[in-house]
This record gives C-alpha cells, sequence and structure tokens, in this order.
C-alpha cells in the first residue's frame, strides 16, 4: 500500500488543508468549551493554593514532592514527539513524516508550556520564581550553578524557545500559501506579518533549507539533554530510587514513548475531525506505530535494567523502595504502569492491530496512562519511603487542588491545539506536495524500469 | 560586575566541606547528643519552638504531616517486639534519638537548590536564607534526615497559630517565615552570631559555653553538648576526640578494626557522606540484666 | 541575668505598678493614635529595658509544684521564653516541655479578663468593687463551718494569707487536692522514714528499681529527677547505674530502664516481698514474713518470669546502694499502702536508708511549708457538699469538677453549695460551675514565694514576681484578692498593705536575718532577693526516723479476673499534660506523647495480643466501659503494657478551657469506680476495671510516628550497646 497517493493535486492539497483553518463545526465549539471549563478547574485549584498555601495540596513532609513533578515529567516528556518526528526523522530522510510532523511539533511546543506551569504551581513562592534564573543583577545573587533543577529551568526554556522557532520556520512557507489565500481581515495581516515576504524564490528556499536542518540540528541534542537533565533532578539526589545511572537515557525513552503515543492518538483524530484521509494514511499510521512498539520495548527493558541493577547492588535502600513499590500503597499504579507500558504494546505487534483505528487509538491512550503513571511512580514512592525510616509509610493522597491541576493541563493543552489548528495550517502544505511530487517521481522511475524489465524479459 | 562577583566568590560560595587545605577558623559549630542520657522527654523540642518562632499547625495539619518541629524526638523500639514468635515485651525500653537538622558539612540539600537559598556558612552551618527560598523543595527531598520542614500555610496569617496574645512571645531575634518558604534547624544561629560579635568586639573568640543552643540549655538530663569543634579545649571536641570520631570521614578509622570498638560515638548515614555535625553516643544496656 | 545596683522600685513603676505607661512595643498593640499611649520613645528609654537586648529576671515555674526556678527573657517589656534559673538546685538552669509553655499560660488567648458574675449558661461582666460586695453580702450569716475553700497545693505567703483568710471567717474548712499527688506514698514514706518525701538520691545509687516510679516523667520533680537520672547513667565509680522499672504500663522512665518489667497490675507488693526474699539477707520478723513469698509464688502470682526475680536480686545484692521507688502505678489500688510500705521495706532491707535515702531539709518556718494533699480531701469536701453543709465554696487552682473520678459526682455537689466563687486563670469545668468567677493575674504577673515540697540541696523559697505588665490589665493577683477580702473583717489589721506586693516584701524584709540577710539594709536585701529570686537556706534536717516494719502488712491475693469487665483500665499520666490544667498550651497539645507520639488527641493503648483478640486494629474507635460510665477513644496497639491493662492518658477531654483544649479527646476519670485506699482514703487510681468493645468506626492515629516509623530497619539510626561491651571511662 502507498503511504500517500502521487496523483493529489497541489491545489486540492492547499485547499484541503486550508479549508481545517475555515470556520468551525459546532463540535469544535463544544470541544473547546470543555477544555475552557477544565483549564477553570486548575486556575480555581491554583488560586486556592497560591491563596492559602501549599499545604492545601496535601503533601507533606516527607511528601514534598507530588503530582505537579509527576505531570512536569509527563509533559515534556510528551514534548518530544515533536522533536522525534520533525527533527530526528527530518535528518534521517523519513518523508512519511511529511504530513504530520506539523502537529507534532505544536504538541512539543505546547507540552512543554504546560510542563512549565506545572514548574510554577509546585513552586511554595511563584512570584518569585526569577529567583532561579541567572539575571545579572545589583546583588551579586546567582542561582546554583551545581543545581540540576537550574539546569532544568534554563533547558527548559532553551528548548521552549527553540521549539517555537522550530515550529515556526517550519511553517514559514505555508504560511506564505495562508497569506495568499486569505480574504482581508485580521487573519491576512497576521499571515502577512509572519510570512516575512516568502516569496518562493530559489535563494529563499535556499536559505529557508539551511535554516530548517540547522534549527534541526540544534533541537535534536537539546530534546535528549532536556529530559536527561529532567533525569538528573532525581539521579544526582542521594535518594534510593532515584539514584540511579540509567536514569537519562531512561527517560529519553520514556519521552520518545510517551511523545509516539500522544502521536497516534493526535493522528487518529486529526485524520478524523479534519478528513485528512488523504495525507494521514494507514501506512504512515503503520510506520508511527512500529516505531512505538520499538521504543516500548527499548523502554520496558531499560525498565529491566533498573530492576536488575537495583535488585543485585547492595544498596537495600533501594532495593526496599523497589518491593514497595511492587507491593505497598503503590502497587496498582506500579503494576499498572508495567501492564500499560509493557504488557499493553505488545499488541501492536500484530499487523491487523496496526492499521485497526479503533484499538489503536484505544491502546495509544493507554500508553499515555502508563506513561504518565511511570511519572508518578518515579516520583512519589521514594518520598513514602526513604532512606530514613522514621519518616516511612505515612500515608498521604494527593488533594483534589493536585487533580485539578493534572485535570486542566489537559484542557490547556486542548485549549492551546485548538486554537492552533484553526490559525496555522496543522499539516504541512508544502512538504506533502514535496511528499506527492516524490513519489509520483518514483513510481515514473518504477514504471521505466517496469519497462526495461519487461523488454529484458521479453528478449530473453 | 555581578559576573566577575560569581566568578571570584564561586569558590568561596562553594567551597567543598569539608577540607583539609581550608580548615575551618575559627568556628566550627558542632554537637553531641548522648542517647544514654536522654529520656525522651521533650523539653528540648519545646525549647526550640519558644526560641524560633515555631508555628503549633493544630491537629488537622499535623495528620497531614505538616508539623514544623525542628528537633523532633523519635523513638526506636526493638524490631522482634510484638512481631510474631519475637518478644512480647519491649523489656528493655525504647531507644530515643532527638533528630533535627545535622548541619551537614557536604549537604545534600545545598547542591540542589536552585537558588542557593540554603547554604554553608564559614563556621560550618547550613543555613537557610528565607527571603531567597523560592519553595521548590528539592533540598528537602535530597535531605537524607527529613529534617527539612516547609511552611505549606502562612502561619502567622492562620487562625489560632499566634493569635494576636501570643505573637507578643515571638522572639524578634528571628524572623516569623511566611507561607512558601523551607525552614529547619539552624543551629539557634541568632544566638551564635550574638556571641561571636560579642566575642570580635572584645577582640577575642567564643569560649566553651558561652554559648548554648535552645535544646541544649533546656535538656534536664545535659544529653545535648554543643560547641566549637575548632577549639580543641571545648567539651565536644573532646567529646569527639575522645570518640575517634572525624568530621570530614565517611568511615572512622576505629570501624575498620577487626575488634568492635568499645567507643559508641557515633554519626546517623555518616557513609552517605554528608559529613554530619552531630555526633551521637550510643545507648547503653546492662548486659547484667 | 540582672545587672546589681539597680533600683527595683524603679522597675516597678515601669511595670505599672504606679500606673505608669509601660512598653508593649511592636505587635499587635494600639498605637499613639487611639489614644492610648502605650507606645515609649527610646530616645527617652526607661531604665532596665535596652531596645533589642533581652533582660532576664528570675521567678520561679507555677505549672507544677516542683518548684524549679525561672530565668525569664524579657525585651521591650514583654517575656519571650523562660528559661531555668541555674541558680536553683532542684532544676540548675534546666526546664521540663511543661515549664517552657509558662509563657503559653500567660499569652494565652483564652484567659479570663474581666471578673464575671454568672447566671446559668451566660456571664455578665461587673466590676471588682462589686465582685468583693457581693462575697461580703453571700457571707454574711453564714457560719465558719459553712465555709469550704477548695485549692490545688499553697504554700508560702499565699498559703499564710489564705490561713489568716479563713481564720477570719472562722473557718477550718480548707481542703486541698493535688489529683495527682502521691498521697498514698507520702503516707507510706511517713511510717517508714518517718519524713512523707524524703530525698532520693538517684545519682549516688548503683542500682534504681523503681516500682512505676515515673520520675523521668512526672513524677514528683522530674526536672531534678532528669539531671539526677543523667548523673546516675555516668556512674558511681565509674560503674554506670541500672535501672530497673516495674510497672504494668511503661512509662517514660520505664522506657529508659535497662530492664523493663512488666507486672501484673496491683502485684508490685507481692513481687516486692518476693524480691527480699530471693535476696536472702533479711533477718527476724521480715524475714518471717517473707518466706511464704517464694519465686514459684510470686511469679505465679505477679506474671514476672523467676528468672527476672532471681537477676533483679542478684544485681541489688551486688551493687549496692540501691534505691528502690514507689511510685503512682503502686499505690493506686485499694491495698496501694501495703503496695508501698512493702517496697519502701526493700529499701530497709538493702540498707539504703540514710545513704540513698535521706532526709531532706525543710524550710524553718513551718507556716510556710506547703499545705498538701490529694483525693481523700477531694471526697471530704465532696461528702460535705452532697449533704449540703457548704453554703460558700471558694475554688482556686484546682478543677475538681473535671478531675474528680466520676463516680463521685462531684459536679451535682457542688451544684448544692449556695454560692460558689472561682478564683481562675481560664473559664475551666470548676469555673463554669461557678457564680463569680474571678480572673487571675498569671504567674508570670504575680508575686509570691514557693515553698516546693520535694527539696533538693539545702532548703529554698522560690520567689515568684512579675516579668512583665499585666496582658489584661484588669485581671489580679490572688494575692491582692485575698487582702482586700481579709480587708472586709480586718481591715485595720492589714491596713499597712496596699498590696499583696507590700506585704510580702515587708514579711520577707522582716525576716530579712533569717533568711541571710542581716547585714544588708532592707533595700538591698530586697533587692538581691528579687535579684537572685531564690532564697537559699540552710534548712532544718529532721533525721529519718522510719523503721523497717513489716507487721500489719498484709498483701492480697491478686485480684481475680472480672468475666464483665475484664481489664484493668490505667488512667496515665502524661508528661506534658498531667492533670489536665494546662491542656489549653498548644507546644503541649502538639508536644507527642513519647512513648506513642501521638499529639492532640487521647488513646487508649493496649497490648497488641489482647487486640488480637479482641479484632482491634490501630485506629478502631473503642467504646471502654466500666461500672460509672464509658467513653470512645482510639485504640493504640502498644506492646509497653500488661495484657491484662489498657490504659488512657488524663489531661485531655475537656469541656471547657478554650481552644486548645475543647473538644480534644476523653476524660478517663470520668469513669472512674470509687474505690480507695484502705489506710489512707485516697482515690485507687488503678482499680477500676472495664470492658472494650469496638464502635465499628476508625479512624487515622495522628501522630509523630509513622507506619513503620518506630522500627529501624539495617540502618543504625539510634545505636545501642551493652556494658559489657563499651568502656565509659574514656569519656568525657
Ligand atoms: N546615627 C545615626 N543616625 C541616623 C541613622 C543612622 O543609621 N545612624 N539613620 C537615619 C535614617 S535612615 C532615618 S530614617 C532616621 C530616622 O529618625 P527618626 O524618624 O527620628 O526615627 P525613630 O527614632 O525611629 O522614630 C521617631 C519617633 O517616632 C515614634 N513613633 C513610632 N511609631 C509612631 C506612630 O505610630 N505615631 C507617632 N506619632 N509616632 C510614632 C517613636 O516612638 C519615636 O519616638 O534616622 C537617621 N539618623
Ligand atoms: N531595628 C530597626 N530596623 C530598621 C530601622 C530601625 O530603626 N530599627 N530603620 C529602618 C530604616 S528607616 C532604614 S533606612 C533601614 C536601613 O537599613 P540598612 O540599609 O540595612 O542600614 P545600615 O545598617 O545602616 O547599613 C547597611 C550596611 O551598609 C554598610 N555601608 C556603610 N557605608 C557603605 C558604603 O559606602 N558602601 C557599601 N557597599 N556599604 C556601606 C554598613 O556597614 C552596613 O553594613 O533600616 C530599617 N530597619
Ligand atoms: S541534615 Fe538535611 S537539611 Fe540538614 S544539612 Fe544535612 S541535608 Fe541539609
Ligand atoms: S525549597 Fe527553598 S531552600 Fe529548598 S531547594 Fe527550594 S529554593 Fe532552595
Ligand atoms: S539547635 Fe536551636 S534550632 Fe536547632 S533544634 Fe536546637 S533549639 Fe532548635
Ligand atoms: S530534652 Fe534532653 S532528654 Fe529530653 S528529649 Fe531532648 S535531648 Fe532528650
Ligand atoms: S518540673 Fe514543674 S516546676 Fe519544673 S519546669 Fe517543669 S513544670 Fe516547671
Amino acid at each position: 500500500m502507498k503511504d500517500i497517493r502521487e496523483d493529489i493535486a497541489w491545489a486540492k492539497i492547499n485547499q484541503d488543508v486550508l479549508k481545517s483553518l475555515e470556520n468551525p463545526r459546532k463540535l469544535y465549539w463544544v470541544i473547546l468549551f470543555v477544555a475552557i471549563a477544565m483549564l477553570g478547574v486548575a486556575l480555581g485549584c491554583e488560586v486556592y493554593q497560591y491563596n492559602v498555601g501549599m499545604g492545601v495540596s496535601n503533601m507533606d513532609n516527607p511528601h514534598m514532592w507530588g503530582l505537579y513533578i509527576a505531570s512536569f515529567i509527563f509533559w515534556i516528556g510528551m514534548s518530544h514527539s515533536g522533536t522525534l518526528l520533525s527533527a530526528i526523522l527530518h535528518l534521517m530522510h523519513a518523508d512519511w513524516r511529511k504530513p504530520i510532523y506539523r502537529f507534532a511539533e505544536a504538541m512539543t511546543t505546547f507540552s512543554l508550556m504546560t510542563a512549565g506551569l506545572f514548574v510554577a504551581v509546585h513552586l511554595g513562592r511563584v512570584w518569585q520564581i526569577y529567583y532561579a534564573l541567572p539575571y545579572p543583577n545589583e546583588r551579586g545573587a546567582w542561582p546554583n550553578f551545581q543545581s540540576p533543577l537550574l539546569w532544568d529551568a534554563m533547558a527548559i526554556f532553551t528548548y521552549l524557545s527553540s521549539s517555537i522557532i522550530f515550529l515556526y520556520v517550519g511553517m514559514i512557507p505555508d504560511l506564505a500559501i495562508c497569506r495568499d489565500r486569505m480574504h482581508e481581515g485580521w487573519r491576512k495581516k497576521l499571515y502577512t506579518l509572519l510570512s516575512l515576504g516568502w516569496e518562493g524564490t530559489d535563494r529563499q528556499w535556499r536559505n529557508f533549507r539551511v535554516t530548517y536542518l540547522t534549527v534541526a540540528c540544534f533541537l535534536i541534542p537539546l530534546a535528549v539533554s532536556v529530559h536527561s537533565i529532567v533525569a538528573s533532578d532525581f539521579g544526582m539526589s542521594q535518594q534510593p530510587g532515584w539514584h540511579i545511572t540509567s536514569f537519562p537515557p531512561y527517560f529519553v525513552a520514556g519521552a520518545l514513548y510517551s511523545g509516539c503515543a500522544a502521536i497516534i492518538t493526535l493522528f487518529i483524530i486529526l485524520r478524523y475531525v479534519f478528513r485528512f484521509e488523504e495525507y494521514m494514511t494507514l501506512p504512515i499510521l503503520k510506520k508511527i506505530v512500529r516505531l512505538t512498539f520499538a521504543i516500548a520495548m527499548v523502554w520496558t527493558y531499560l525498565n529491566a535494567v533498573e530492576f536488575a541493577s537495583v535488585w543485585y547492588s547492595h544498596d537495600q535502600a533501594s532495593k526496599d523502595v523497589l518491593i514497595q513499590k511492587a507491593s505497598g500503597t503503590y502497587a496498582p499504579f506500579w503494576w499498572g504502569m508495567i501492564f500499560c507500558g509493557s504488557v499493553v504494546p505488545l499488541t501492536l505487534a500484530f499487523k491487523r492491530i496496526q492499521t485497526n483505528i479503533p484499538v489503536l487509538f484505544a491502546v495509544s491512550l493507554l500508553l499515555n496512562l502508563g506513561m504518565w503513571l511511570e511519572r508518578w511512580m518515579i516520583v512519589a514512592p521514594t518520598f513514602s519511603h526513604g532512606i530514613y525510616p522514621w519518616t516511612w509509610d505515612h500515608d498521604q493522597w494527593p488533594s483534589f487542588v493536585q487533580w485539578g491541576m493534572v485535570f486542566g493541563s489537559f484542557g490547556w493543552f486542548t485549549l492551546l491545539f485548538m486554537v492552533f489548528c484553526k490559525v496555522f495550517p496543522s499539516v504541512s502544505m508544502y512538504e506533502v506536495k514535496e511528499m506527492v511530487y516524490h513519489r509520483s517521481q518514483e513510481s515514473k522511475r518504477l514504471e521505466e524500469t517496469g519497462k526495461f524489465a519487461a523488454a529484458g524479459k521479453g528478449a530473453h | 560586575m555581578s559576573i566577575s562577583n560569581l566568578l571570584e566568590n564561586w569558590s568561596k560560595f562553594r567551597h567543598t566541606h569539608p577540607v583539609d587545605d581550608k580548615p575551618h577558623d575559627p568556628y566550627k559549630w558542632a554537637m553531641s547528643i548522648d542517647l544514654d542520657a536522654c529520656s525522651g522527654c521533650n523539653a528540648c523540642s519545646v525549647a526550640c519552638y519558644a526560641e524560633n518562632n515555631l508555628p503549633v499547625v493544630g491537629k488537622e495539619k499535623y495528620a497531614h504531616g505538616q508539623v514544623m518541629h525542628w528537633m523532633r524526638i523519635e523513638h526506636y523500639w526493638d524490631e522482634d517486639v510484638g512481631e510474631e514468635g519475637g518478644r512480647e515485651f519491649p523489656d528493655q525500653g525504647a531507644q530515643f534519638l532527638p533528630m533535627m537538622c545535622q548541619q551537614c558539612e557536604a549537604a545534600p540539600c545545598e547542591t540542589v537548590c536552585p537558588v542557593g537559598a540554603t547554604n554553608h556558612t564559614e563556621d560550618g552551618l547550613n543555613s537557610q536564607i528565607y527571603n531567597r527560598c523560592i519553595g521548590s523543595r528539592y533540598c528537602s527531598a535530597n535531605c537524607p534526615y527529613k529534617v527539612r520542614y516547609f511552611n505549606w500555610f502562612n502561619y502567622p496569617t492562620t487562625d489560632n497559630v499566634w493569635p494576636a496574645e501570643m505573637v507578643q512571645q515571638l522572639n524578634p531575634d528571628v524572623t516569623v517565615r511566611g507561607k512558601g518558604v523551607m525552614e529547619k534547624c539552624t543551629f539557634c544561629v541568632q544566638r551564635l552570631r550574638a556571641a561571636e560579635v560579642t566575642a570580635k568586639s572584645e577582640g577575642r573568640l567564643v569560649h566553651d559555653g558561652e554559648v548554648q543552643t535552645a535544646c541544649q540549655q533546656a535538656c534536664p538530663t545535659s544529653a545535648i553538648s554543643f560547641g566549637n569543634l575548632v577549639d580543641q579545649e571545648s567539651r565536644v571536641h573532646r567529646q569527639w576526640r575522645a570518640q575517634q570520631v572525624e568530621l570530614d570521614k565517611d568511615k572512622q578509622a576505629k570501624d575498620d578494626h577487626e575488634e568492635p570498638s568499645e567507643l559508641r560515638g557515633y554519626r546517623i548515614l555518616e557513609n552517605m557522606r554528608p559529613y554530619p555535625s552531630v555526633m551521637y553516643l550510643e545507648r547503653v544496656r546492662e548486659s547484667a540484666i | 541575668m540582672m545587672d546589681s545596683g539597680f533600683d527595683r522600685r524603679d522597675f516597678l513603676k515601669v511595670m505599672g505598678w504606679s500606673g505608669a505607661a509601660v512598653a508593649l512595643s511592636g505587635c499587635g498593640n494600639t498605637s499613639i493614635e487611639d489614644g492610648k499611649e502605650t507606645l515609649v520613645s527610646y530616645v527617652e528609654a526607661v531604665d532596665y529595658q535596652i531596645p533589642g537586648v533581652g533582660v532576664y529576671y528570675n521567678s520561679s515555674c507555677a505549672q507544677c509544684d516542683a518548684g524549679c526556678s525561672i530565668n525569664g527573657k524579657v525585651r521591650e517589656g514583654r517575656v519571650l521564653k523562660l528559661e531555668g534559673n541555674p541558680a536553683s538546685a532542684i532544676n540548675r538552669g534546666k526546664m521540663c516541655g511543661l515549664g517552657q509553655a509558662g509563657v503559653q499560660h500567660h499569652y494565652n488567648p483564652d484567659r479570663l479578663r474581666e471578673p464575671l458574675l454568672r447566671n446559668g449558661g451566660s456571664g455578665e461582666t461587673i466590676t471588682w468593687e462589686k465582685a468583693y460586695a457581693l462575697i461580703s453580702e453571700k457571707l454574711k450569716g453564714v457560719s465558719g463551718e459553712e465555709i469550704a475553700f477548695l485549692s490545688g497545693v499553697v504554700s508560702g505567703h499565699l498559703k499564710v494569707l489564705l490561713g489568716n483568710y479563713l481564720s477570719s471567717l472562722g473557718s477550718k474548712n480548707h481542703f486541698v487536692y493535688e489529683a495527682l499527688a502521691p498521697g498514698v506514698v507520702r503516707a507510706a514514706n511517713k511510717k517508714a522514714y518517718g519524713v512523707e518525701m524524703p530525698r532520693y538520691n538517684i545519682s549516688k545509687a548503683k542500682v534504681v528499681l523503681s516500682f512505676g516510679a515515673d520520675f523521668l516523667g512526672a513524677w514528683v520533680s522530674p526536672v531534678h529527677f532528669s539531671q539526677q537520672y543523667a548523673q546516675f547513667r555516668k556512674g558511681v565509680d565509674g560503674q554506670r547505674g541500672v535501672l530497673i522499672q516495674v510497672e504494668p504500663k511503661m512509662t517514660l522512665t520505664g522506657a529508659n530502664a535497662d530492664r523493663w518489667v512488666p507486672i501484673r497490675p496491683g502485684t508490685e507488693g507481692i513481687l516486692a516481698l518476693g524480691i527480699i526474699n530471693a535476696l536472702g539477707i533479711a533477718t527476724g520478723d521480715i524475714a518471717a514474713a517473707v518466706k511464704g513469698y517464694d519465686k514459684a509464688r510470686v511469679s505465679k502470682e505477679t506474671g514476672v518470669p523467676p528468672g527476672h526475680i532471681d537477676k533483679i536480686a542478684a544485681i541489688l545484692k551486688l551493687r549496692s546502694p540501691s534505691l528502690v521507688l514507689a511510685g503512682g502505678a503502686a499505690e493506686g489500688y485499694a491495698h496501694g499502702s501495703q503496695n508501698a510500705a512493702a517496697i519502701n521495706l526493700l529499701n530497709h532491707v538493702l540498707g539504703n536508708v540514710g545513704k540513698t535515702v535521706e532526709a531532706s531539709a525543710a524550710v524553718p518556718f513551718p507556716q510556710m511549708a506547703p499545705a498538701k494533699g490529694n483525693t481523700a480531701a477531694l471526697k471530704s469536701l465532696n461528702d460535705g457538699l452532697a449533704e449540703g453543709k457548704y453554703k460558700v465554696l471558694f475554688n482556686y487552682a484546682a478543677n475538681p469538677v473535671f478531675t474528680a473520678p466520676g463516680a463521685m459526682k462531684f459536679k451535682d455537689n457542688m451544684a448544692k453549695a449556695g454560692f460558689k466563687v472561682a478564683f481562675a486563670h481560664y473559664m475551666d469545668e470548676t469555673a463554669l460551675q461557678a457564680d463569680l468567677v474571678l480572673p487571675l493575674e498569671s504567674a508570670l504577673e504575680d508575686w509570691g514565694t514557693q515553698v516546693p515540697e520535694y527539696m533538693a540541696e539545702g532548703a529554698q523559697i522560690n520567689i515568684l514576681q512579675p516579668l512583665m505588665e499585666n496582658v489584661h490589665p484588669n485581671t489580679r493577683s490572688i494575692g491582692d484578692i485575698l487582702l482586700a477580702l481579709l480587708k472586709q473583717s480586718r481591715a485595720e489589721e492589714y491596713k499597712n498593705y496596699e498590696d499583696f506586693y507590700a506585704y510580702l516584701r515587708s514579711a520577707l524584709v522582716q525576716n530579712k536575718a533569717a533568711l541571710g540577710g542581716h547585714a544588708m539594709d532592707e533595700d538591698a536585701f530586697w533587692n538581691e532577693t528579687l535579684t537572685k529570686g531564690i532564697i537559699k537556706l540552710v534548712g532544718t534536717t529532721a533525721a529519718l526516723s522510719g523503721k523497717a516494719g513489716i507487721s500489719g502488712l498484709k498483701l492480697p491475693a491478686p485480684a481475680e479476673i472480672d468475666e464483665q469487665y475484664p481489664l484493668q483500665l490505667i488512667p496515665s499520666v502524661n508528661i506534658s499534660l498531667r492533670d489536665g490544667r494546662h491542656t489549653n498550651q498548644p507546644w503541649l497539645q502538639e508536644s507527642p506523647d513519647p512513648l506513642t507520639t501521638i499529639v492532640w488527641d487521647s488513646w487508649m493503648e493496649i497490648h497488641p495480643k489482647k487486640a488480637a483478640e479482641l479484632g482491634i486494629v490501630e485506629g478502631d474507635i473503642v467504646e471502654i466501659t466500666s461500672r460509672i460510665g464509658s467513653i470512645k477513644t482510639q485504640a493504640y496497639l502498644f506492646p509497653g503494657i500488661h495484657p491484662d491493662a489498657i490504659s488512657v492518658p488524663i489531661g485531655q477531654g475537656h469541656e471547657a478551657m478554650g481552644r486548645y483544649a475543647k473538644g480534644y479527646g476523653v476524660n478517663p476519670l470520668k469513669i472512674m469506680d470509687a474505690v480507695f485506699d484502705r489506710e489512707t482514703g485516697e482515690l485507687a487510681m488503678h482499680e477500676t476495671r472495664v470492658k472494650v468493645s469496638k464502635t465499628g468506626q476508625r479512624v487515622i492515629v495522628v501522630k509523630d510516628e509513622s507506619a513503620a516509623g518506630a522500627k529501624q530497619i539495617r540502618e543504625k539510626i539510634a545505636g545501642r550497646v551493652y556494658t559489657d561491651n563499651v568502656d565509659l571511662t574514656k569519656e568525657v
């Protein structure tokens, strides 16, 4: 099966994609309203927490971190989807990425923005958050360059700004198309401004390619580093269950994993909502699914490595944490994580499932649930069963404020995403055209070689 | 300006601890606690509340694990008591342990603080700058002893924490912390500073016994000794020396001998290398009874 | 410490005695704009007030009757912190948690501020003049027999003044009631040693065998004993002291023992005689009397394994001198006196009397010695009230409505008194039943002298002096009140004393020769007395006179298990809450019980074995029922208790007394049977039998230790060594 038809007319591509920018259907508004309502829940929780104090989250000593940090890691992980599809696959010349990378990049940006908010709501004094940034000041006070949390702040900041640039740069030719196809109005003005006078000249294309490639190259190490640094928040500590050398690759694998799973989810949604069947085709989906399966196995392997190295180490405290994860208060969640993260993806090995949209949709959601649980299971058990026995196993459960914030974060993410879909083309028109062009060239070549082959046969 | 400031002061800010090449001078505050004397009476803990303006959080918050006692009295029972097949009664009593910030020389809490709100002083304290703290709670996450307490609420304005009358009891030498900052035992730094400044203005060093921490002062069994480890004559120094406990070791020489040591000085979680400044003396039990 | 050579009168002026404005600067007070000139310019600074510098004044702790001396830190006119006065032989600069919480008594937001005329549920604020007039009116035509004055321990000049007041009324009915006083032990000591409270030289003993005397926690003079204990552990001649604690419910002292011996409740005396028998050193009629107490029988009756009896006897024989203490857990039975006598006998047999049990010094002014009392006094008052004997009842420093055993029905009987006056700091349960409630100054605002019952080295009179001006201007000193009431009938005799301060000063100054101030002029003596906060006296020491008698000592066989009420209720004494009069001090509420780490609540301790039998797990709300009534509280599984007993701490369960006390926990005294010691008539605190049933509710116990917290797993957190493996001689 072909991953895209080679005979789609370019005009049709423009038309199909631009149609997604048109007046939304009723369902759009409904979803948007739900998203805003969810965000409202989070806002309400934050206002409450800000006014009364962090204590309303039910965090305590020793459970100093909770769902905020878990969700922070989750959303950072999610952000790897875009980088993976856009930058890594771009460099690897996997052009099946083309119809889907745009929305994946948007996901990157938005999940980073969501992740950043979790840092903010986690802080006891969010109003002093800028203390964590190295800015010159008359007091000569600097942040602590030894702290992984500071690297984190800087890495996320860099990653977010680079992602925005990457998303934007990759969109310029399409913005020009929008500009040219739009009637007067705010949209026209916006696109005119953003397309930076793009005319599609050779020189512009040359510069564009170089820039895009450079940003892509820049982004990859950044993506790897950002989650490695998040891993360092834990790995560089002295706590059992955290002080694990394999954490950086484990985190990156987990990030790519959840990124892939999220791509499947959004792929299916967008394909259905915008009727992008022509572009978001099943063969492409199959490729993502296979990639997801591979990463799931890598993640499973790294998990096994962690358990094994803890088990065979002489670090009794870490062993205790592991035992506690598997048998203590958190056991249902921990086993849930194993099930969703390592067992559910096994279904993806079946060809029939690789193209079965409803099943894939469910599986992708389960995978992400598993990945969210993974983050929680990294954060929480260490607190309830650390090195110091006096504070062990004290009961603690996140309050509605924490859950509300987690819940609302999905609303916030959805809101950003839905606005994006209506303002910017969520499928890259120019790259799809390229793809269609390449496919048609390929089939031409195939036809020709086919002729030769036939001729050759005949000559026998 | 501030960059050169940073470059110049970095090594000072982050001077590694503890060091042979840069010994503490003239002060290194340290403690020793004799668990054989400690009766677990809690007087020290109350003294800390009085001296350091600790809020009483109330039952509900206590239930949530949000208590603020900088000094907590732990007790440990023998493991086999009450267990299946174990002893029926804890007939050798409990082991009480006053636990507060160990003022680690290589404090795990310090390295991880993103803003340097908790850092080391030249006289060997793990200090906490409330104004600088952003409330990330990373320090607590990395403290092996879990002795850092977070202001989950704004206690000064919380009902019944400090009603108007009780405000008058607050120690003006110590800040009343607002919500969102971390706090912990300071070794009663306000008392240390006052003593250091007095001594300096008189052109001398603080002499042994001149300054007491509030917990030490209250303790009815005098289980707590406190003083300057640099001062060879101080009680704390002599105790540490007699017990052969050295500050900058993660395993004491006496522990390497084949024969078990007859000394009872030890530091908790020493092997994790925080180089704590509190030495405990093991509780003793009579063999003949 | 206070600088010498200042004029104390100026200070007093400053502190509000002549009505001058005093600096309550800073937080929470009115500003000049209100027209209340409570601000003081530092440009014209008052003496003894250095902005930013703490000034220390000596006074005395009034949180319990141990009589520790305090050193109060005062800054800008506010008392901030109570520290120990190092000059006191009792506490040597140390303080317990309860004592330190004295500032929270002083600044307590629920203190009474105005005299209240109560009318059933409501109260009406009246002036002091009206209040005095009312008392005078109510006393008219009432004979001395019809007047009763109930108080806690009073000593020093307050006691003298109180005595004078009662005699001015023609009344002899002064009932002194301390709910937790060692009444039975006092009587037993009197018999055994000739004094009620000898000096126990813990630090000189090589072995301390304590039968339920929680001397590190709440018994007699805990701060003093804690210091002695520390010395005792360091050892005499390099030999570390050995502590053996015998009791059915582990106390703080028990938790510090080298060997904690759980014993069947009430059989302490049997064990004591068994040990005498095992020692084999007694002669004559003692030897004959204890002959029947062979190991097998004693072990069977007390539940203490024979091996333990041997070991205890062996170590007592080997290491001398030792010290045997009879404490709260041994005295709380109908045969409590017998128990205590048997235990005290051990000291005689071991030859400890005169060595570790010594005569204590007494203040040479018997009129100032503390008036003591326990539940027998309350019982006799209660009986009188029940008969309707009293028309006027005064109450000071006691809260019998809260602490009296439920079976006494004290509240109902109190209602039978015609007019009830309560001198109180808080609206406590007893004040709530009074007709007139008069608000008292806190101990940090008041003047007074204190003579501790338990003297350490030498004798001492403690001085109580104000550390700051009154937090609530309309509260008054109990001394001032008594003086004012005295003047109602004897104005002429007391006309020279404007107030209690004047009375006190002149009383002390007149006696300065006897108080060590012959050479000084009056002012110098007075100033020095206040500066020191203690008057140390040589004291009179009567030699111990008691005898090692066994005649009349008859111990009952252990009680049979009562099928209906199978468990023994031990109302335990919490180290910070004691009899509950300080429960409203939040530091104490949040000070975890050392053994369970529970805060802000009551609990029932039950042995895990018994709990398993009854299907009880931690946090189960259980109903504890006695013949008198029932209470409900949470269960805490605790191996440090005899399986035949359960224990609920005293001090919680207030129905009044303000925000920090009301509504927390339950009061086990409410279900106490009225069983009394046969000899002394004191309440037998441990004689109540109960049954326990589950209610089906369960809560999470609010405590500091977490689920797995009380066990140290692998890592050495709190280390322990045995004397065989440690060399204490090298220690600093
Ligand atoms: N040697 C020396 N001199 C200095 C300085 C220094 O560092 N060293 N610092 C200088 C500086 S920066 C300053 S700002 C000045 C300050 O100088 P001043 O303004 O003189 O400061 P204060 O003495 O603090 O306050 C003045 C008076 O205000 C009264 N007061 C307080 N609260 C109230 C109120 O609510 N209402 C009224 N009506 N009165 C009130 C106080 O009792 C006090 O008597 O001093 C300057 N002079
Ligand atoms: N308790 C109390 N607190 C107060 C006040 C009070 O009256 N009492 N007053 C308030 C008022 S009005 C004010 S203005 C503030 C003042 O508060 P601060 O500004 O903190 O006042 P100072 O302590 O006078 O000065 C700060 C430091 O500056 C140093 N210094 C002096 N000259 C120089 C210089 O040339 N260069 C540099 N780099 N440093 C120098 C001094 O040695 C000192 O350590 O305090 C406020 N806080
Ligand atoms: S004990 Fe904890 S808080 Fe104190 S210095 Fe060490 S790591 Fe930091
Ligand atoms: S809570 Fe405060 S002190 Fe602790 S790491 Fe965060 S900023 Fe630093
Ligand atoms: S040293 Fe000071 S701050 Fe630390 S526990 Fe003792 S009293 Fe509290
Ligand atoms: S005051 Fe002293 S004896 Fe009491 S718990 Fe504290 S260290 Fe132990
Ligand atoms: S033992 Fe009694 S008198 Fe002494 S400090 Fe404690 S409460 Fe005060």
